[in-house]
């Protein structure tokens, strides 16, 4: 297990003109579970490399629980990963997959021994141990390469590359929560790595978020949430994104703009906005009442509000409504400078 | 959907020409091998039926035999020859190189030199007179003469079909190699596995694809070759080197015996169907479980 | 108009059913993998299928019908262009294929691929060819073709199933405008209830071949037929339990925390896992023996194995 520290970290590959990475820091706490959430083109892809090994940094130094691995490979540096899809060894079965890594490093046949017992239980992967790969499910695969990244006692840190891609849908919350609680368990610093929100924010401790080869903000996922840096965070973390309207439409000297989550508004017959209903997007209802998204029209650009549908009829769309902007976070240069209540 | 079948109907029209050209160049001829192969046939117009003697006759006959084990011996040595060569040379290939299609195609040639030619090639590049080989061979203070010494002549024989068919073997396994995704490697290597694990454990089960087919091509390809030892030893010295082929172009154009020479035809067919079908139940029923 | 009389749509079912695609309506067929919704469209447009039935088109029995010249087009799954032609090309194969019974001169089939790629956002891509655009390009360009040919009737089998979920989100919005300013019959397939929302006039709820329950989207899911169409509706799923032996059933985001005003029921839930995107969360535990899970707003973060209050009111329960 280890501290992971990057200082300063910067990335061009050759013969390209423009850094992929520049001037990046983070740390991440011994035991942690970090997420790193970006768009694809974020450099997420190279970070990961980096971390793993397989690239090297151009600029700036990594440290591994204070020591510099910068230049030293991802076996050099005990790092383990998980890959988008299961990667397995699939003519072995999985006892021998989970124990192939320990007997490369030279364990004892009982450490071996013990180990898998003890990974087994965690997973519960008790009856597989005996199967071939081919003879699982995707779940049941993804879920023996988790082992197989967890079997060395002596990892110091897993990646984790978008490791539910595969897995089906309406069963990702098992294998994430499986994951928190082995990560929890054994005390493994983890970096997952992501371009879908649901994920970091429930996996993580912190979350960090990446764009244009820089971190724009480290937090909580609930300070991310509520209280983003930048305004890519808060357009790029929620369903919807964040509604940004210029400052001075809510009375606000301070700053440029104000962004404002559709849960934060709700409509009013005294807002301070006013626009044209666009669209309407039911989500579900409330004792009969519909409720979901709204998308208005106004002098300040789209926004979308979160709540109950004043009325369900068709002719709702394009009638004149007003919102109540209840808190929201002020930027400038759409860097955050500070919050507003509006009540 | 009843009013649709006439259109599906007409699509079989489609697969007629197929069905046509596999009669012709396939079922017809074996049928017409397969009938001569029960009868006597002194002329054209003259015919007996004798039932099941030709065959009888064949597995009998000790030229049949030997020709036989000799076949057997010379496609299990360059089986063994080409297939870890083949994939030792597929490894050395570099995947993403601006010389990977240039490497490729040289490595392509030797397949797209007609049989004979091979044959022709060898025999002088083998000739202990004046050829390149077995003059340095000579040279070197090494007796080498492969018109007059058997194991020379076979030694001959499995350099020049490995010279041939090996590229064959290496580009199916590059091909094989190059479908195999690059986080398969970065995960071996983290879990710290050596050059030959990742040979053992990564790429050899992601090859067995195209290496099954890689196997049954030359063990059939191999079990019919004519034309190169034709062209290179005529079979000798003595019958060292006459494989089943050659033992029968012998006997059905060089004697007429066109009744034992069908039996043994399909005697051979029969055989290179099963080692095929044999090699591929075995293979895939250890797939299986 | 368009008719399905007597719809068969898997061999292992007995059920047949009858059911009208009004003019200008998006009718959104929800269903769960193999429930037939893949069939039907394949019916529809006259494809080989297992599915049999009557299809009529303003009366008309589309089997007299040669099924290249049936006035259906459709966008699939998996990104269907042509690989050697550009986009512009691509969206001008259905026009130029009626040219030859001239019907079109090049001018407005240009203009008409302008107008097409200005409304699916790949005006700028006109020459690239396929492999060079995005997942979501793709399947704009589908769409974009599609379109192109002006069929009476449009299907779409999961058009977007395959695209990422900001993708989705943005695209499916984009969809409903460019759908309803046609008079086309759009049949729209999917396995997602917030499709039938966001898209659909109409839902049909398919299961296993058999029709379960038809009507507006609000409709269906505020009195749904069986505890079947429920579930279809609900996302994630429906949470069941039994009251005087009968079985009850509540939609997820109609569970709350005990704190919440107008609750009058309280379950006791053993948290399992939750799940949250920042702007709702997903809660996933064991209530009365049954997994359940509960969705609400904002992030909520709860540790498993901790033990929860939740609550409903009484007039969301749903029996049957």
């Amino acid at each position: 297990m280890a501290a992971v520290d990057l200082q300063q970290i910067g990335f061009t590959y050759p013969g390209a003109t423009e850094a992929t990475l520049s001037d990046l820091n983070l740390s991440v706490a011994d035991g942690e579970a970090h997420a790193l959430l970006g768009a694809s083109g974020a450099g997420k892809t190279t970070l990961l490399n980096l971390l793993s090994g397989i690239l090297h940094p151009t600029n700036g130094q990594l440290h591994f629980n204070g020591e510099d691995v910068s230049q030293l490979s991802g076996r050099a540096r005990n790092v383990a990963q998980v890959f988008q899809f299961p990667v397995l060894y699939e003519s072995l079965n999985v006892s021998e997959n989970l124990a192939f890594p320990l007997r490369n490093s030279g364990f004892a046949r009982q450490v071996i021994d013990e180990r898998v017992t003890y990974i087994c239980d965690e997973l519960e992967l008790g009856q597989l141990l005996e199967q071939k790969p081919r003879a699982l499910s995707l779940f049941q695969k993804q879920l023996v390469a988790v082992g197989k990244a967890l079997a060395r006692p002596d990892v110091s840190l897993v990646l984790l590359d978008e490791p539910l891609t595969a897995v089906e849908p309406k069963i990702k919350w098992q294998l994430r929560q499986t994951l928190r609680r082995v990560q929890a368990d054994l005390q493994v610093t983890m970096i997952y790595v992501t371009h879908d929100q649901t994920e970091a924010l429930t996996f993580a401790d912190r979350v960090s978020i990446l764009a244009a080869g820089g971190i724009l903000q480290t937090d909580t996922p609930e300070v991310v949430y509520q209280s983003p840096q930048h305004e890519f965070v808060g357009h790029f973390v929620g369903s919807p994104g964040m509604n940004f309207v210029a400052a001075d439409a809510l009375s606000v000297s301070t700053a440029q703009r104000i962004g404002f989550r559709p849960e934060w508004a709700q409509l009013s017959n005294a807002g301070q906005l006013s626009g044209t209903l666009q669209r309407v997007r039911i989500e579900g209802a409330q004792q009969g009442q519909p409720a979901g998204l709204m998308v208005l029209d106004t002098a300040h650009g789209e926004v979308v509000v979160r709540g109950q549908l004043p009325d369900v009829q068709d002719r709702l769309i394009g009638s004149q409504l007003q919102v109540q902007v209840l808190r929201g976070v002020a930027f400038t240069n759409e860097q955050q400078v500070g919050s507003h209540e509006f009540v | 959907m009843s009013s649709f079948r006439p259109q599906n109907n007409r699509a079989w029209l489609g697969v007629l020409p197929v069905v046509l050209i596999v009669a012709f160049s396939a079922v017809i001829p074996l049928m017409t091998v397969v009938n001569y192969s029960v009868q006597d046939i002194l002329d054209f117009n003259t015919r007996f039926f004798v039932g099941l003697q030709w065959y009888e006759q064949t597995l009998n006959d000790p030229r049949f035999i030997e020709a036989f084990l000799r076949q057997v011996a010379f496609s299990l040595t360059i089986l063994t020859i080409q297939i870890p060569l083949g994939i030792w040379v597929a490894k050395g290939i570099p995947q993403n190189s601006r010389m990977t299609p240039l490497i490729l195609v040289v490595l392509a040639m030797p397949l797209l030199i007609p049989w004979n030619v091979v044959g022709t090639i060898w025999q002088i590049f083998a000739r202990p007179d004046i050829g390149l080989l077995g003059v340095t061979i000579n040279a070197l203070g090494i007796t080498y003469n492969y018109t007059s010494d058997p194991l020379h002549a076979w030694i001959t024989l499995v350099m020049m079909d490995v010279w041939h068919w090996t590229s064959l073997v290496a580009l199916l396994a590059f091909a094989g190699l190059t479908s195999i995704p690059q986080p398969f490697y970065q995960a071996a290597e983290l879990d710290g596995a050596n050059r030959w694990q990742m040979f053992r454990y990564v790429e050899l089960p992601r090859l067995r694809g195209v290496l099954i087919i890689a196997v049954l091509l030359r063990l059939m390809d191999s079990f019919m070759i004519y034309t190169e030892p034709f062209v290179l030893t005529g079979g000798g010295p003595g019958n060292a080197t006459t494989l089943l082929s050659q033992h029968l172009a012998t006997m059905a154009v060089g004697q007429f015996d066109l009744g034992p020479a069908a039996a043994f035809s399909v005697i051979y067919f029969l055989f290179i169907l099963l080692f095929c079908w044999l090699f591929y139940s075995s293979v895939v029923a250890r797939n299986e479980d | 108009m368009l008719e399905l009389v007597g719809a068969h749509l898997q061999t292992e079912s007995q059920a047949e059913f009858d059911h009208q695609f009004a003019p200008g309506q998006i009718t959104v067929v929800l269903g769960a993998n193999q429930s037939g919704k893949t069939n039907l469209c394949r019916l529809v447009a006259g494809q080989n299928s297992r599915a049999r039935g009557q299809v009529l088109l303003d009366g008309i029995d589309l089997k007299t019908v040669d099924p290249r010249k049936r006035p259906v087009s459709m966008v699939y799954q998996a990104f269907v262009n042509y690989p050697n032609l550009t986009v512009a090309q691509n969206i001008a194969s259905p026009l130029l294929a009626r040219r030859g019974q001239g019907m079109m001169d090049k001018k407005t089939v240009a203009a008409r691929v302008d107008e097409l790629a200005h409304k699916l956002q790949i005006h700028s891509l006109l020459s690239r060819l396929p492999h060079e655009l995005s997942g979501g390009q793709q399947q704009r360009l589908a769409i974009a073709r599609a379109l192109a040919k002006q069929a009476p009737v449009l299907l779409l089998d999961e058009p977007l199933v395959n695209l990422d979920f900001k993708l989705r989100e943005a695209l499916e919005i984009e969809l409903r405008e460019l759908l309803r300013e046609t008079n086309t019959i759009v049949i729209y397939t999917s396995s997602d209830p917030r499709d039938a929302f966001t898209l659909g006039d109409e839902v049909l709820l398919l299961a296993a071949g058999e029709k379960l329950q038809a009507g507006a989207p609000l409709d269906v899911y505020l009195r749904p037929q069986s505890l079947a169409a429920m579930q279809l509706m609900a996302d994630p799923g429906v949470n069941k339990f039994e009251r005087d032996s009968r079985i009850c059933a509540l939609r997820p985001e109609h569970l709350r925390t005990v704190t919440d005003t107008g609750i009058d029921m309280t379950f006791d839930m053993q948290v399992s896992a939750f799940e949250t995107n920042g702007s709702e969360s997903f809660v996933h535990g064991e209530v009365e023996g049954a997994q359940w899970v509960m969705r609400c707003d904002g992030m909520l973060r709860i540790s498993p194995g901790q033990h929860l209050k939740i609550g409903a009111s009484a007039s969301d329960v749903v029996q049957f």
